[in-house]
């Protein structure tokens, strides 16, 4: 009784939960919701929408926001489509170069927040004009056309069974991202950063490098998130991106970060991830009007932020 | 550019070197979308061209950054205080932007609907776009005999709710059908951005694929997904029909993946729309007597053209666009215009 006590406790437990709960639900008004192809067809949004949750988390933990997570994204799709087919570039220096046009981007708003002084919520806000602007200007509104075989393979491969080949990133990420967070010193000054800035800016953490640190490692995710989508959907869409915003900060904040910075789960975000994912689906799968995938989210994101104020109300009890 | 545009650009070249000279010498026009979207790309070609061949002093194709209205509106503002004087406009919404058309006409601009229309009344001398419910009944007709004879379940995935073209769409789709006695199943819209088309379409035909017997598409991005579905998925017996030439659909045709597409005209619409606004700015006016056609939007409508192509025509769809553009073209100041 102890351990499901304190199982219950982790931030993670209730979105498990809830995914559980939904799945059985759907699965049983709807019988083809667990068929192979509709598992793929969810992990490949799943794949995608984990990065670009993990994008916004990582800020999160800082007690920051990124408004521009979507425009680094798409910024960094279109250079890779377009790297390859303009400058004829490889996949593999084509995704180095999309890459670090994400940390680059990231690195940027960092700075400029440190520099001036101003809320992230205003730099990222003119910097997502910016990376889209230049988006904009590059492509004209055109998609690039011409993606490698080899990209638009790995776009549809098969792991194994249902599972595309475009998760395996994703896993290699979440459990990357989540040793960083546990273990390593720079994930453990971002979240003593995001707990109280000038706490860690006395305990000797230099808070600047790690803001900066923090906004590169968003960039890359969201870099990573937009070459996956380009092998998804075969093209590189400049309006890749578009749709992120939403995403990015319900699913942290479903699996229970602070948006106040300090605490964040990789694990509890990425199955808000997978509880989004799955309303989304069910949402379509018994043909409902899409507008109401958009008022799902918004009523989930709003009770998450009150269960997580009720929470943070509670006397901690026995908490080891 | 692409070739089919400069073959068709090439075309009218002869035709218009006359006009030239009647050219008001200082019409600076813009092309406006919605926002991004690979449709509209197609404007700033015919715009340069008619530069070229009209005598114009700029045609330019500004997009705004998102599909929202506040952004159209100020960057009509800001092109009309940068000294534009003639506007082609997708509207971003057909009410909601009436208002900045009247902003840009009490300021001595000439405004004209592109693409898609204003709501009546506006200051939009007419609205030059495809007749989308046309095009849409046509598309849906087009599915219907290819499925052949039995039941007739039709899936219709279309554009953003916001386009005013999108609800003329859905009627039209739903009124061809009802006349043939098939059945429209599911209507996914919002989806003309490849992110949220490729999950819900997936998803639809991951659950329902054995439910459908044909696809309408309606939108260029659903269209483009819808074919990717398709092929992907294999031999469902799912007919579709799609819409526009992007090059994943033109393939998906000849490869016998889809049935076919409606052609639109935007070329044709950022040619002509940049002469026509060129012609009122020097002075022409509107006929009180011109042939124009009416939508669910507007009364002064001038349909741009549609086609259907098919595995037959797709090698030489450039050429029915091109037929399109000519015709309108061709006596289009004797229509719809007085000029002195």
């Amino acid at each position: 009784m102890l351990q499901i006590s304190r199982l219950s406790r982790a931030d993670w437990f209730g979105p498990l939960l809830a995914t559980i709960i939904a799945i059985v639900l759907i699965q049983s008004f709807s019988a083809t919701f667990l068929s192979a192809y509709n598992i793929e067809i969810l992990l490949l949004a799943i794949a995608v929408n984990a990065l670009v949750a993990y994008a916004q988390m990582i800020i999160i933990a800082i007690g920051q926001m990124n408004l521009s997570v979507g425009a680094i994204g798409g910024l960094a799709a279109i250079s890779f489509a377009g790297a390859m087919e303009v400058w004829g570039l490889p996949a593999p220096l084509a995704l180095v170069f999309a890459l670090f046009i994400g940390v680059l981007a990231g690195m940027v708003n960092g700075i400029l927040i440190r520099i001036t002084g101003i809320s992230a919520f205003v730099i990222t806000l003119a910097t997502l004009s910016i990376y889209k602007g230049i988006n904009l200007g590059i492509t004209e509104a055109q998609p690039f056309y011409g993606i490698p075989e080899s990209v638009k393979s790995f776009g549809s491969a098969i792991l194994v069974g249902p599972i595309p080949l475009l998760v395996a990133p994703t896993i290699v990420v979440t459990l990357l991202l989540w040793f960083m967070l546990r273990r390593l010193p720079i994930g453990r000054f971002i979240l003593a950063v995001g707990s109280n800035d000038h706490a860690a800016a006395l305990s000797g953490i230099s808070v600047s490098k790690t803001v900066i640190a923090a906004h590169a490692i968003s960039g890359l995710l969201a870099a990573i998130a937009g070459v996956l989508v380009v092998a998804r959907l075969q093209i590189g869409q400049p309006s890749i991106g578009d749709d992120w915003l939403i995403l990015s900060f319900a699913a942290p904040v479903i699996g229970g970060a602070i948006l106040a910075g300090g605490h964040v789960s990789t694990m509890a975000t990425m199955l808000g991830v997978v509880i989004v994912a799955i309303i989304t689906q069910a949402l379509v799968l018994f043909s409902i009007d899409p507008f109401l995938v958009q008022v799902v989210l918004g009523a989930m994101i709003l009770a998450a932020v009150g269960l997580n104020r009720l929470r943070a109300r509670q006397p901690l009890k026995g908490s080891m | 550019m692409n070739t089919p545009f400069k073959t068709m650009a090439l075309a009218g070249i002869c035709g218009m070197a006359a006009a030239a000279a009647q050219a008001a010498d200082d019409s600076r026009i813009a092309m406006i979308p919605g926002g991004p979207h690979p449709y509209f790309a197609a404007w700033e070609q015919a715009g340069a061209d008619a530069v070229r061949d009209f005598g114009i002093e700029a045609a330019d194709y500004k997009v705004p950054q998102k599909w929202e209205l506040t952004q159209q509106n100020q960057l009509l503002e800001s092109l009309l205080s940068q000294g534009y004087n003639g506007f082609m406009i997708f509207p971003g919404d057909p009410v909601g932007a009436v208002s900045t058309a009247e902003e840009l006409a009490e300021n001595g601009a000439q405004v004209i609907a592109g693409a898609g229309c204003f709501k009546d009344p506006s200051p939009a001398a007419f609205c030059l776009g495809t007749d989308t419910g046309n095009s849409a009944y046509l598309g849906t007709k087009e599915l219907l005999a290819a499925m052949g004879d039995g039941e007739k379940r039709i899936a219709h995935f279309t554009g953003f709710l916001v386009d005013p073209n999108t609800q003329l769409r859905i009627d039209a789709v739903n009124k061809a059908a009802e006349e043939a006695g098939a059945t429209v199943v599911q209507v996914i819209a919002d989806i003309d951005a490849p992110e949220p088309a490729e999950e819900k379409i997936n998803a639809y035909l991951a659950a329902h694929a054995d439910e459908v017997d044909g696809i309408i598409t309606t939108a260029w991005v659903p269209a483009v997904v819808a074919a990717n579905a398709l092929r992907k998925m294999g031999d469902t017996g799912i007919h579709m029909v799609g819409i526009d030439h992007d090059e994943v659909v033109l393939t998906a045709i000849k490869d016998g993946v889809i049935d076919g597409t409606m052609l639109q005209n935007p070329y044709g619409q950022g040619y002509i729309g940049t002469f026509a606004l060129d012609k009122l700015r020097s002075g022409c006016t509107v006929k009180d007597d011109a042939p124009f056609a009416s939508n669910a939007l507007t009364d002064k409508f001038i349909d741009s053209g549609t086609s259907y192509v098919d595995a037959s025509t797709v090698d030489s769809y450039i050429d029915a666009m091109r037929a399109e553009s000519d015709r309108i073209l061709k006596d289009f100041e004797a229509t719809y215009l007085t000029c002195n």
